[in-house]
């Protein structure tokens, strides 16, 4: 049983009324006789994946003619984590998700969406998705409201939902505009709009931040940390590693059609034993004061540059490295250190 | 079964076409034309022509008129969304491939039925209210089939929309299919018909004839309504007899058979193609 205030259109007495959710309750205002109805939201049956693994690849190979776009591609994606799916332009990410919805049919393996196969029960596997694709479209004629409300219907989504996250995605102002009219940018928030519509448990977003603005980006940002928050599973492709390096629990990396890695961004830098760099400036640097840190075992190199030390070593031994400095003499006055980032892991993995 | 997705696309189809008030332009051009065709099209009946006559003079407008705007019409149902990229979005939804052509389909072919019901119901009105005798059922059927025949050439058109990669292309080939049907195929037949000698039309030239949707309904209607036979025995100098086969019950499912056909072959292409 759930209570709700609603305002009569006519008169704006507030009305208390109560129902089941999804009841359309038909109201009379008691000021003015005005009549009314009410349907209380939340009937929707709220889909959740069941499946330990959201979304299952194996071994997904799809030609056009003699090119092999993609080639005997598996990876699982776990209930709830994010899943970034990294590769350069062309390397085979948007057939692999287009594949992933049946969009294009695959030459040979299979995929599932909460252990629903997407070639035999094709209706029922994409109830659980939210798509945004690399080209996001509309229906140029038609405003912001009434392509939301278009793909509701067929979402079972309310009319409520579509305003609302137009509201939330700045598209609020929109009104009669039509989509034709809109940017790139606003197209874009929109079709983020329109992925997360019926609120789906597994989003498969294809490069979503694609001619956004930075602004565009953090709000999309936001919104999947906000969805995975919800008990959301998150597919995002992208060619920008650094987008996509801080919310990511785990990723794949697909190049010339062949996923050539599958991991947490750490465990693959442990794997190409990337290791990160401390950038020490001092007031000064003597030869004694290079020399304790190159002695020090787990370091690989050290530059000099000026005033400033730039040291590749293990993680494990990062204090060591900064103790050795200060027992050298050292007078420590600014200290960096960067972690092996994605960027290095990408370039080592779609290298040559 | 209620079918959301069906009504759902079917429903957007039907609200496009009147957003950009194409049901409002075509029934006004059959409307017109209609009226004109029975007011001007008769140089002896001086006014209003009875509507045996005004058929007779409509039914070749129709065969040209109807048959190229339902080629418009539908000529990029599939492949105009497909390049816009909305195609994606819409595959993406809880949806079969089977609904969303289903839907199209139904949608268009409910704004060319009404346009073509309107047009022609509220000229026949005006015609019947100047003329005598007015056979409200023959003038139904009449539009019954112009609508039937309408649904052959939308569902040939969305075929085309589903073998094209560019929208440019299925226009080019909804035109040609155009200039087939109205023109080459009557010009092949009529050499057939020609190279025999016949001084009358042999039955067998009926026969062939049912391979041409064009022909199968201005048979259908010329069997079915009175006036028509009457009048093309007073224009012609030979009797006309249609064979004893060229009856309702294989016309009409004939009518049918090429909607259900190339609706089939549209359904098969759009399933197998990659978005």
């Amino acid at each position: 049983m759930s209570i709700q205030q609603v305002k009569c259109p006519k008169c704006k007495t507030p009305i208390t009324i109560s129902g089941e959710p999804g009841e359309k309750i038909f109201i009379t205002c008691p000021q003015c006789n005005q009549k009314g109805a009410y349907t209380i939201p939340g009937a929707q049956q709220q889909k959740t994946v069941t499946s330990q693994a959201a979304i299952e690849v194996a071994g997904l190979t799809k030609s056009y003619n003699h090119f092999t776009a993609v080639n005997n591609v598996s990876f699982t994606v776990k209930k709830g984590e994010i899943f970034g799916f990294l590769g350069p332009n062309g390397a085979g990410k948007t057939t692999t998700i287009k594949a992933m919805l049946d969009l294009i049919h695959a030459n040979a393996g299979t995929i599932k969406i909460n252990g629903i196969d997407i070639r035999t029960n094709t209706k029922e596997a994409k109830k659980y998705v939210g798509y945004m694709p690399e080209k996001v479209a509309f229906y140029d004629n038609l405003t912001a409201l009434q392509n939301l409300s278009f793909y509701a219907e067929i979402t079972h989504a309310t009319k409520e939902e579509c305003m609302h996250l137009i509201e939330e995605f700045g598209l609020g102002d929109t009104g009669k505009k039509r989509v034709g009219k809109f940017s790139k940018g606003m197209i874009q928030r929109l079709g983020m709009a329109r992925a997360i519509l019926g609120n789906p448990p597994i989003l498969i977003l294809d490069e979503p931040s694609g001619g956004l603005d930075p602004r565009g980006v953090v709000l999309i940002r936001d919104k999947i940390l906000e969805m995975k928050k919800n008990g959301a599973t998150v597919f995002v492709s992208s060619h920008i590693l650094s987008e996509i390096q801080e919310i990511c629990d785990r990723v794949g990396i697909i190049n010339k059609g062949v996923l050539v890695a599958q991991d947490t961004v750490e465990g693959l830098s442990k794997k190409l034993n990337l290791k990160p760099q401390i950038t020490v400036t001092l007031d000064k640097i003597t030869p004694e004061l290079e020399n304790a840190v190159k002695k020090l075992p787990g370091v690989d190199m050290v530059n000099v540059k000026g005033n400033t030390l730039e040291i590749i070593c293990d993680g494990a031994i990062k204090a060591k490295v900064i103790l050795a400095i200060s027992t050298a003499g050292g007078n420590i006055q600014n200290l960096q250190t960067k972690e092996p980032s994605l960027e290095d892991v990408f370039m080592r993995y779609t290298e040559a | 079964m209620q079918n959301n997705v069906i009504i759902s696309v079917a429903k957007k189809e039907i609200m496009d076409n009147i957003r950009n008030k194409w049901i409002i332009i075509v029934s006004v051009i059959f409307a017109l034309l209609t009226i004109a065709s029975s007011y001007y099209g008769a140089a002896y009946s001086k006014k209003w022509s009875d509507m045996g006559f005004t058929i007779v003079i409509i039914m070749s407008m129709v065969q040209y008129l109807i048959s190229i705007i339902a080629l418009i019409l539908g000529y990029g149902t599939i492949i105009a969304e497909v390049e816009r990229g909305s195609m994606s979005s819409l595959l993406s939804l809880s949806a079969t491939r089977l609904e969303i052509i289903t839907g199209k389909f139904l949608g268009l072919a409910s704004v060319l039925s009404i346009s073509i019901f309107v047009g022609f119901g509220a000229a026949g009105l005006i015609i019947a209210a100047n003329v005598p005798n007015f056979n409200f059922v023959e003038y139904l059927i009449f539009i019954g089939a112009s609508i039937l025949f309408g649904l052959i050439f939308l569902s040939i058109s969305l075929f085309f929309s589903t073998i094209f990669k560019r929208r440019s292309t299925a226009i080019g080939g909804a035109v040609f299919l155009w200039f087939f049907f109205l023109f080459i195929l009557s010009i092949i037949f009529g050499i057939i018909l020609f190279s025999t000698g016949s001084t009358i039309i042999p039955d067998w030239y009926y026969g062939l004839e049912l391979l041409n949707p064009v022909s199968v309904y201005s048979n259908f209607v010329s069997i079915n309504v009175v006036p028509i036979s009457q009048m093309m025995q007073t224009v012609t100098t030979t009797p006309i007899t249609y064979p004893s086969f060229l009856t309702n019950w294989l016309l009409l499912p004939l009518l049918f058979l090429w909607i259900i056909v190339f609706f089939v072959l549209a359904y098969w292409r759009f399933n197998k193609q990659d978005i």
